[in-house]
């Protein structure tokens, strides 16, 4: 099914030392507004079955790179409106070439609604090159 | 090959997008109404994020349609919000004169759940809506649709219209805002979103502070999801789909245009031995999202109104919304004097492309209502 949360565009492994240590993957929001950095809870990563811890990973606003826990530490950094969050995963050897399941799930404080927090989950199958 | 509106749009970025379509060239309208027509650019919301649409090319569409106006939330339309480039700021102002276009209102939130251990005060509050007001002004924005900061209410027992409840914090957070939008001459109209209902100590607790205070910078901006009179086919299309049954979602629509509440309406759904999704329905995230206030009820808030949201979920092909009694609402509005905008602000089908269609629809139906030619 066609979705736009889970960009194709920059999903790729980086390398430490020489040697893959990790992948990212770019994220669109689906809620109708910008939001400031503290209002993120938390992002989760599954990717073919396999969880991500949170302090693995890390999400980056245009620049600036932040550990999860420190979010809340920013008040003036923000996810911006239709703009992709980086998030920077940390895993050995990265991942293989080809296809892989993708599932984020993103959790907000989104103040006025009877349900708090606001849990968005995304899914897509995305090929990794190299 | 036939060229789909996407693609067409794809090959022309930002500027060109603008230069390529025409001026809005309606025809002087014969009026008897002083009310105006803008859209929500929120309206546009799925087009803009799946690419097919712009910011510009909404602003092209809005004219398109014949409007005097357009509605910004300044958290989703402003490049680079709180703190626009002043590049980003002459374009604004070029497009409405391109256009020919007003800017109509600008919508605020309060995160007051702002940190995750602790609520928002009422002066930090008060600091964040500064730089809305500072912002909407710098965009020539003289009306707010201010959400009203969404605090736990004082009465416990309120709490099933949150957040539209009387809560001293939201009310401190106010009355600090006040000489802020005094300073910056934006209005704050309290967004009146369902939940809300007209008669109760929220509203007349808020007339209060605009009386007593003599205030001309705060007021409502009714929005017409309190007048739901019939829930939208859309989302009971859904349900059954996905394995309500026909009986207890009628049951459910009947309790709410009876006026039951959610609270009585959940019990009686789980007596007849309703699923999850029935009770959800049944309740405030269901049903009672709506709210079924009558028209006439609106008409002592009509001198305070700086800005109206024209909610609307589906357009019949009779010219009609299928929920919300709109020829009451504006009669009660014309009635009263109201002589701002009426700004469509669509909740309908998400799916791609039909937007502009459905707002075009609900454009042409306020105009007939209004007898706007």
């Amino acid at each position: 099914m066609a979705q736009y949360n889970i960009l194709d565009y920059g999903f790729k492994n980086f390398t430490k030392d020489g040697k893959a240590s990790g992948f990212q993957v770019l994220v669109k929001d689906s809620y109708y507004r910008g939001i400031y950095a503290p209002l993120i809870e938390s992002f989760e990563a599954t990717v073919d079955g396999e969880s991500f811890a949170r302090d693995q990973i890390q999400c980056k606003f245009r620049d600036n790179v932040y550990s999860q826990d420190d979010l809340q530490n920013h008040p003036n950094e923000r996810w911006q409106f239709n703009e992709p969050c980086t998030l920077i995963i940390t895993k050995p050897g990265g991942l293989k070439p080809g296809f892989h399941n993708i599932e984020i799930v993103v959790r907000e404080r989104i103040s006025y609604m009877p349900v708090i927090p606001s849990v968005r989950t995304f899914k897509a199958k995305l090929a990794m090159v190299m | 090959m036939e060229l789909t509106r996407k693609a067409f749009m794809q090959t022309l970025a930002g500027a060109a997008v603008t230069a390529a379509l025409p001026k809005a060239s309606m025809p002087a309208a014969a009026r008897k109404t002083k009310m105006k027509l803008s859209v929500t650019a929120y309206s546009y919301g799925s087009d803009i994020r799946e690419g097919s649409m712009t910011f510009d090319s909404v602003v092209a569409d809005v004219a398109d349609m014949g409007c005097d106006g357009i509605e910004l939330l300044g958290e989703t339309n402003v490049q680079d919000y709180p703190n626009p480039s002043s590049e980003w700021v002459a374009h604004w102002f070029s497009l409405l004169d391109q256009y020919n276009l007003k800017p109509s209102a600008y919508d605020t939130f309060v995160d007051t759940m702002f940190y995750h251990n602790r609520n928002l005060t009422s002066s930090e509050a008060a600091e964040f809506l500064e730089r809305d007001f500072k912002l909407a002004h710098r965009l020539g924005f003289r009306n707010l649709r201010q959400q009203w900061p969404p605090y736990k209410a004082d009465d416990p027992a309120d709490e099933i219209n949150a957040p539209y409840v009387m809560s001293k914090l939201a009310t401190e957070t106010i009355m600090k805002a006040l000489p802020l939008a005094e300073k910056y001459d934006v209005r704050m109209g309290i967004e009146l979103h369902s939940p809300t209902q007209l008669k109760s100590k929220f509203i007349d607790s808020i007339l209060e502070t605009i009386q007593k205070t003599g205030t001309k910078h705060l007021g409502f901006t009714p929005d017409f999801s309190s007048f739901v009179r019939r829930p939208p086919r859309n989302r009971i299309a859904e349900l059954l789909n996905q394995g309500a049954r026909q009986k207890i979602i009628d049951y459910i629509v009947s309790a709410y245009q009876n006026k039951l509440g959610p609270e009585k309406t959940v019990a009686e759904v789980k007596k007849m031995g309703g699923n999850d999704m029935e009770v959800q329905y049944a309740g405030i995230a269901g049903i009672y999202h709506f709210s079924n206030n009558d028209p006439k009820d609106l008409s002592r808030l009509v001198p305070y109104c700086f800005h109206v949201h024209a909610k609307f979920y589906e357009i019949t092909d009779d010219l009609k919304e299928y929920s919300i009694p709109y020829d009451e609402l504006l009669r009660v509005l014309e009635e009263g004097g109201y002589d701002q905008y009426l700004s469509s602000e669509y909740e309908g089908s998400r799916e791609e492309h039909t937007i502009s269609a459905a707002l075009r629809a609900h454009q042409a139906m306020m105009r007939s209502t209004l007898g706007i030619v």
